[in-house]
């Protein structure tokens, strides 16, 4: 009984990562959709001499 | 970091040269407006003798060297130099392209500093075919969000 509560609530709770994820992408979407085209330019990311990249 | 004067750079040696190049891969998508970041910049172009010299002429005017990686498996030529952060690729294959011609009518002229300089963007339906086709993990990682920006961008045009 108490396994399949801990379940229902693992399942709601990445319910409701997956949906804040998706509204967190969507928003950041639109954000971009709404730069302008120089504002736009930020997307290089420099190889690091170590390794691995930074914008 | 903001590629601002490098791609301006690339564009006026282009547009100095007169090398009809549409710009496709992660940097188009993000002039497109999708919320992706890239090491390289890739411009697809007509595989002919003139234009292979018209980009050894842009090299030379960037202070670069252009060569082809894989030689003679690969068909494009790589710009590198010092000067710019990022190399620069052209293309004469790309997966999901046919035609450049194809390419180039359904691109779009961005324009940046009031006019001063331009690019040819792919559009992002083509951007998604070939990444689609290409397949390769880091391509396909990137689709969802280029879906996604598509599907704003159609719901946003009403």
């Amino acid at each position: 009984m108490a396994e399949r509560g801990r379940r229902k609530r693992r399942s709601a709770e990445l319910r409701a990562l997956r949906i804040a994820s998706d509204r967190a992408e969507a928003e950041m979407i639109r954000r971009h959709l709404e730069m302008t085209p120089e504002q736009r330019l930020d997307f290089l990311r420099v190889k690091l001499p170590g390794g691995g990249s930074a914008l | 970091m903001n590629a601002h004067p490098y791609l301006r750079a690339v564009a006026r040696a282009l547009a100095k040269e007169r090398l009809e190049a549409v710009m496709i891969g992660n940097a188009a998508a993000a002039l497109q407006g999708a919320p992706v970041t890239t090491q390289d910049v890739d411009f697809f172009v007509r595989d002919t003798p003139r234009n292979r010299a018209k980009i050894k002429a842009i090299a030379d005017d960037l202070g670069a060297r252009a060569w082809q990686p894989y030689y003679p498996a690969s068909k494009m030529l790589q710009l590198q130099s010092d000067t710019l952060p990022m190399p620069v690729e052209f293309v004469f294959v790309a997966h999901g392209i046919r035609s450049f011609e194809g390419l180039r009518s359904r691109a779009v002229e961005m324009t940046f500093d009031d006019g001063d300089w331009s690019v040819l963007v792919a559009s992002l339906p083509d951007i998604i075919k070939s990444k689609r086709s290409a397949g390769r993990p880091k391509d396909q990682a990137v689709l969802p969000v280029l879906e996604a920006t598509l599907a704003q961008k159609e719901k946003m045009r009403g």
